[in-house]
């Protein structure tokens, strides 16, 4: 029985399909008497059977080889896009990921939008997602990973533009839809270069390639930049992570899956990609730079934000980035398993300053306080979301940091360095967002909060509890290191780092030795991290600036040049007709005159040749 | 006296008419201008009859019926400014521009 799911693993993104077209019947426009909540429900049906047929299908393929359907699509001459589906522990379990925190992600949802009548919108979209997203982890062609990618970035503009009557929102889907449909492009041209030099977008036939592959190092190096770009503004990293900071207007329940698992799409297809992005160790390094630069910038950053939503976004950012520095250091077994723990702690952790948003309304870090013994399970819930994020044993994400820090500690250990204080910065940064909600004396907004609705309580407290067992998970399936093979001192450090971050930030934040709000002695650094390194006015001085400019200028050369040349002509016939007309003068001596002077014109003509022998 | 000569008379009275015809203010001048180059060509015809065509003289028969026809395209035309001139009180040329643009 295993095996007949698993070989129709295929099926799996198709019921999000048939939850997405079914909930069309609830659009105010269509069922306008019962309200929109069916939709939802249907959705969360469709999702649960989605989840079933994902865990019924992972005893056929656990330990076993990946086996491969190919569903053929569109055969032209010379070029077979079949589409390959890959059927493996990891991507059947990546599928059970995607679904189990899309189900949570919309059973939170029947509670965060009682107030809402766009349930129908919203969960198509969800589901939209959803089905992109399983269909991503299990195909297994470069091509249709693109395909998937750029319908997930539709997705996006859709999913943020949920309340459009908001203009912040408006242009924050605009942000979110353009960045990352640049780095999309990107990655299209290194989809078609790639084609000609490997003759294939078969993800393993492009790792066979690679390993023998002869190409010309600026080659490799210009098609391996490209490849990169498209995880590179899927992932939010430096420089195309503004549109995640205003992606953060959305609602939360699709916070909850864009922060945990959308942003990690780019960090999936960028794993698969590691064989080839490993041809040139120039892009190896330009991965792990901007890794870099995006995670210790993502941190500093979150911890100036005075916006709960953003204060996490920018942690997404960072822990991209930490992939990005795990895949550049070719640990893509490391980075699959960042992915995972932090999308189950940073669900977490949204779920829980959704709870927070939805009764206390403001989102304002500064107006919020004093939660804790009112809100505990929302507490409880942060704190392990907290704890499973930074690296703190025996928690999931202390195991994914120590795989990537054992492996850099043989080539780079200066990246050790750095990423021990990203996580030192991480813990410290969760550990303000905790103290700033939950310690310290109630204000205004948070003198009367009570616990929410089942819905919302539910699965927040199923993902902590998630979150809590993913060591559990992980040793079930033997990705935890033997105590022996065990990197002693990385793992200390590490853990160290942690327990640093979190006692600065306890100290400061949770304790009452520090008066708040806290001021950096120089006002212009806290304003930079505050303000997002001023990202808006780079992209609209830069790249925004010039498109405008040459816009307008091409405009006027379309509107004066181009079109001028083409009114001229039927000008200057208009004009032609209008002076030529005052030739026929009405006086008929004047036409006599002139077929008098036509006469001689012709005679002249035609004895031409016997006057000039005269 | 040879042929040429009656041709170049002919061709100046033929000019000067048409310099009369187009010229001319007075439409009776203007008619008067026609009956000169009516007679230039007449004055080919009959040259031609008389150095080239002595027997035939068929010139002179195409000479007699273009004064007959002149005669009465003259009339015809006369009728006309008459008709012209009861409507608009002048046979000033410069004035029967109506028909323009």
């Amino acid at each position: 029985m295993p095996h007949f799911f698993a070989d129709t693993a295929w099926f799996i993104p198709c019921y999000p399909l048939v939850g997405m077209v079914l909930s069309i019947a609830w659009f105010p426009s269509m069922i306008r008497r019962t309200g929109p909540r069916p939709a939802g429900y249907v959705n969360a049906i469709t999702t649960f059977f989605a989840l079933i047929h994902g865990l019924l299908a992972l005893p056929a393929v656990l330990h076993q080889p990946a086996q491969y359907l190919y569903l053929p699509w569109l055969q032209v001459a010379g070029l077979d896009l079949t589409l390959p589906v890959e059927v493996s522990a990891l991507t059947i379990g990546a599928a059970i990921l995607v679904t189990s925190l899309n189900l949570i992600a919309q059973i939170y949802a029947i509670g965060y939008l009682e107030m809402d009548w766009g349930w129908a919108r919203f969960y198509a979209l969800l589901a939209l997602f959803e089905a992109g997203m399983c269909a991503l982890v299990l195909s297994n062609s470069l091509f249709f990973s693109y395909m998937v990618l750029e319908i997930l970035t539709l997705g996006t503009y859709l999913l943020i533009g949920v309340w459009f009557n908001q203009s912040l929102v408006v242009t924050g889907a605009r942000d979110a839809f353009l960045t990352k449909r640049v780095g999309d492009l990107f990655l299209l041209m290194g989809v078609l270069a790639i084609y000609p030099l490997a003759g294939t977008w078969d993800y393993n036939e492009l790792a066979e390639w690679a390993q023998t592959a002869n190409l010309d190092p600026t080659l490799a190096t210009w098609v391996g930049l490209a490849l990169m770009a498209g995880p590179m503004g899927k992932c939010a990293q430096f420089p195309l992570h503004l549109w995640l900071d205003e992606a953060m207007e959305g609602p939360i329940p699709s916070t909850i899956l864009r922060n945990s698992v959308v942003v990690a799409t780019g960090a999936w297809v960028l794993v698969k990609l590691e064989p080839v992005l490993a041809l040139s160790p120039v892009v190896m390094n330009t991965t792990m730079v901007i890794g870099a630069l995006t995670a210790i910038g993502g941190t500093l950053i979150a911890i100036a934000q005075i916006d709960i939503k953003r204060s996490l976004s920018y942690l997404v950012s960072a822990y991209m980035g930490i992939v990005f520095i795990a895949v550049g250091s070719q640990q893509t077994e490391a980075a699959l398993l960042i992915v995972f723990t932090h999308a189950l702690a940073m669900a977490t952790l949204v779920a829980s300053s959704g709870s927070i948003i939805l009764n206390c309304i403001t989102q304002d870090l500064t107006q919020l306080g004093g939660l804790w013994s009112r809100r505990p399970i929302t507490g409880l819930s942060f704190v392990v979301g907290a704890i499973g994020l930074a690296a703190l044993p025996p928690l999931g994400s202390f195991w994914a940091m120590l795989k990537l820090a054992d492996g850099l500690w043989q080539i780079r250990p200066w990246l050790v360095g750095l990423l021990l204080v990203i996580n030192g910065l991480v813990a410290f940064s969760v550990t303000r967002t905790f103290g700033r909600i939950f310690a310290g004396n109630p204000q205004q907004m948070t003198e009367r909060s009570p616990e929410p609705l089942w819905a919302i309580i539910l699965p927040m407290a199923v993902l902590a509890g998630f979150t809590l067992h993913v060591p559990m998970i992980l040793q079930h399936f033997n990705l935890l290191p033997a105590w022996a093979d065990l990197n002693k001192d990385v793992a200390l450090l590490l853990t160290w780092s942690s327990l640093f971050g979190f006692s600065i930030g306890g100290v400061i934040y949770i304790g009452n030795y520090v008066s708040k709000p806290i001021q950096l002695p120089w006002k212009p650094l806290q304003d930079l991290f505050a303000y997002d390194f001023y990202t808006p006015k780079l992209y609209r001085s830069s790249v925004v600036g010039s498109v405008d400019v040459i816009s307008r200028i091409t405009d006027w050369v379309d509107r004066y040049f181009v079109d001028g040349i083409v009114n001229l002509i039927g000008l200057s016939s208009i004009f032609g007709g209008e002076t030529l007309k005052y030739s026929n003068s009405g006086q008929s001596q004047f036409y006599v005159l002139t077929i008098a002077i036509g006469v001689i014109f012709l005679a002249v003509l035609m004895s031409w040749s016997f006057l000039t022998h005269l | 006296m040879e042929l040429q000569y009656f041709l170049i008379l002919a061709a100046a009275l033929f000019c000067i008419g048409i310099y009369g015809l187009v010229t001319s203010r007075n439409a009776i001048r203007v008619l008067m201008s026609i009956e000169l180059l009516l007679n230039s060509v007449n004055l080919n015809l009959m040259a031609f009859a008389n150095f080239l065509d002595p027997q035939g003289i068929r010139g002179q028969v195409f000479a007699v019926f273009v004064i007959t026809i002149a005669a009465a395209e003259a009339a015809v035309g006369l009728a006309i400014v008459l008709s012209i001139y009861r409507n608009r009180d002048t046979v000033d040329m410069e004035q029967f521009n109506l028909l323009r643009w």
